[in-house]
């Protein structure tokens, strides 16, 4: 898999040897673009928020719950008290579902815009 | 046998840096791997270059040491990630900069506050790649006897050279093998050791003793210079002179070894700022005693943890591996997953560490407590076998962390704040790792824990608000970003050292050592508030609006 003659450099030293500058900067958007962008904004913005409302709640939560019921955190599941497992295990699990279902809805949100525009417009690559 | 693991691990290291050097060509090559890496593999590098010496041994350490609320921190570390995934991994990967600094300019179009932001990844990266060194020089030796400089230098060392050699792409593979390494070294031992366990071990697990009294005779050694309240009379073999000790406050100074008889009463911790291990406090799963608001430090901790994972430099130049945002979103998703999976076991160790060696709450060196316990539950082969295991992981911890700090801090230096080629990049990352070593070799005795948690405020107040702001407000001015970020990094900065400085007890005393609760809002509000009073350019919309717009295919 390593063949010898690749190895030759093609360091291509950027003009300023800096990184991509401001990549789109120069065009503005086309207003359909800018619509749908500002649609697709909103929509990711109020997704996040609802995912990460969840996440506070939960996390914020449990340790309010833990100081107001001291009687729950001592309470024994399986020999461990219930307040050891509140903090070292349960959280993974919600986190990583949470995690799954916004990815979902984000990707779902994005796909729905992409149709929109190739109904609405019909040209795009 | 621990030895030859280390060396073992070392070489894997270098050898797949080494892989990375036929494959490199450009600049962009070797900080961002040319942006072909998958989502699995790429979790997997996030993962593993997160997954540090505090996940690995400073967890279980926090939990002799400050309970189980100690708990909490990789809950936020693990969040950090739903954070990622909410807010900033799609549109930063589709911003099309490579570093936050990078990010800084293109957005808002000002070359002297992408200087600041490199500024700010230095601070970070420095807060958090020296403790690092430090980790990795205690714990060889710990375990094989050398001299601290020796693990020092040699961790340094290894960790310029990959880097120098192979850059990211290199750092790519090398930190997803060493996810699954880490993960494999840290849950078999966990299992194995419990499997180990006897009966009465065992019932010790799920109701630790209060530690109360030396059930044996005890090696204390004092990691630092320590404030003790006898509460009865005890002979104590002060390094190897019996001292007959008359009830009252005594001073144990660094370094000094104090042997307490079997039966003795263990004395108290002046500062009375820890609870003791066992106790009803430290049962208790939050953070802080009662008389620092454990509501309040818990919340600060989560706050500082979770944000400030999407702050660190080294984790955010890591998503621009993926080839588009939907593949850096898919990256943190899958993170948050495989981080979840290794901080399942940190319990293990913590409980097993309080029960066992409950004598390293005195003598404050529960960093390495990890690999301590396996001669504590068994010997001969299988303890050696196991010490090995556990101090090849850790090692691996050290190892991907650092070479993914020091990335980003030789990007920010060659990069940022003076543009170059790969040369001089390379030479760079030699240089910072050189840099490096002397700061950790002078600063032996700093707490991994606590300058860890450091470098997440510091990235919580400063960077968060910048990327959040900055991807979703087109509102955010060039003025406004450097107020806000001005403001995170003094106060948490100035609060950090005012609280090094004062030694306050009680809820001010907290709100100076976890200030992210506060530094961080304040940091939003002073960058809206300028924002608002300030110019917006014209195009900001449209720069704005660009890194929400699908990728396409």
């Amino acid at each position: 898999m390593s063949s010898r003659p690749r190895r030759v450099a093609v360091t291509a030293p950027p003009a300023r040897g800096t990184v991509v500058p401001r990549p789109h900067a120069a065009a503005a958007l086309d207003p359909d673009l800018t619509a749908a962008a500002r649609r697709l904004r909103r929509v990711q913005l109020r997704r996040a928020v609802v995912t990460l409302t969840c996440a506070a709640v939960l996390l914020f939560g449990l340790p309010v719950l833990l100081r107001l019921a001291p009687e729950l955190a001592q309470w024994r599941v399986g020999g461990l008290p219930f307040g050891w497992i509140a903090v070292a295990w349960l959280p993974y699990p919600l986190l990583a579902v949470l995690g799954w279902w916004h990815l979902r809805r984000a990707e779902r949100a994005e796909r729905s815009d992409r149709a929109d525009r190739v109904d609405t417009a019909g040209h795009r690559p | 046998m621990t030895a030859a693991a280390v060396v073992a691990l070392l070489l894997v290291t270098v050898l797949i840096g080494a892989r990375g050097v036929a494959a490199m060509r450009t600049t962009s090559d070797f900080l961002v791997a040319s942006r072909r890496t998958s989502p699995m593999l790429n979790a997997a590098a996030v993962s593993g270059e997160y997954l540090s010496a505090a996940s690995f041994l400073g967890v279980a350490g926090l939990v002799i040491k400050e309970g189980t609320g100690a708990l909490w921190y990789p809950v936020g570390f693990a969040a950090g990630y739903l954070l990622m995934l909410a807010l900033v991994a799609a549109p930063m990967r589709r911003s099309g900069a490579l570093t936050v600094p990078g990010f800084a300019e293109a957005r808002l179009g000002s070359r002297p506050l992408r200087r600041f932001c490199a500024v700010v990844v230095v601070v970070i990266a420095v807060l958090y790649l020296v403790p690092q060194i430090v980790a990795a020089g205690q714990l060889l030796t710990l375990v094989s006897g050398v001299d601290y400089w020796v693990g020092v230098v040699v961790s340094g060392l290894a960790v310029g050279l990959t880097l120098a050699l192979g850059g990211m792409r290199a750092a790519t593979y090398v930190q997803a093998f060493q996810f699954a390494l880490k993960l494999l070294l840290f849950a078999g031992p966990a299992i194995w050791l419990l499997l180990l366990a006897g009966p009465q071990l065992r019932a010790d697990l799920a109701a630790p003793p209060e530690f109360t009294r030396f059930t044996a005779e005890t090696p204390v050694d004092f990691r630092l210079d320590t404030d003790l309240v006898l509460t009865e009379p005890t002979t104590v073999v002060v390094d190897g002179v019996a001292t007959a000790l008359e009830p009252g406050p005594h001073h144990a100074g660094a370094d000094q070894v104090w042997v307490f008889p079997a039966g003795a009463s263990v004395p108290e911790l002046g500062g009375g700022r820890a609870p003791v291990p066992g106790g009803a406090e430290w049962a208790l799963p939050l953070l802080g005693t009662a008389d620092t608001a454990p509501l309040l430090t818990t919340w600060s901790v989560l706050v500082a943890t979770a944000l400030g994972t999407m702050g660190l430099p080294h984790i955010i130049v890591r998503f621009h591996t993926s080839p588009d945002g939907r593949g850096a979103r898919r990256t943190a998703a899958i993170t948050i997953a495989m981080l979840g999976a290794f901080y399942l076991f940190p319990i293990v160790y913590g409980l097993l560490g309080t029960v066992l060696t409950p004598e390293l709450y005195l003598s404050q060196g529960t960093d390495t407590a990890i690999v301590t316990l396996p001669g504590r539950i068994t010997g001969g082969g299988t303890a050696a076998a196991l010490t090995a295991m556990l101090t090849a992981g850790a090692f691996a911890a050290f190892l991907a962390t650092s070479l993914g700090l020091l990335l980003a801090l030789s990007g920010a230096l060659a990069h940022d704040l003076m543009p170059s080629g790969l040369r001089r990049l390379r030479l760079t990352a030699l240089a910072a790792s050189a840099a490096v070593v002397p700061a950790a070799l002078l600063m032996v005795r700093v707490d991994v824990s606590a300058a860890v948690t450091s470098a997440f405020t510091v990235a919580a107040s400063t960077f968060c608000p910048l990327l959040v702001l900055g991807l979703w407000w087109k509102g955010l001015t060039a003025r406004g970003a450097y107020a806000g970020m001005v403001t995170g990094l003094v106060a948490t900065v100035g609060a950090m050292a005012l609280d090094a400085a004062l030694g306050l007890g009680g809820t001010a005393g907290m709100l100076l050592a976890q200030p992210a609760l506060w530094s961080v809002p304040c940091a939003f509000v002073v960058m809206i508030a300028v924002s608002l009073g300030d110019h917006v350019p014209s195009d900001a919309e449209a720069t704005m609006l660009r890194l929400h717009l699908a990728d396409r295919e």
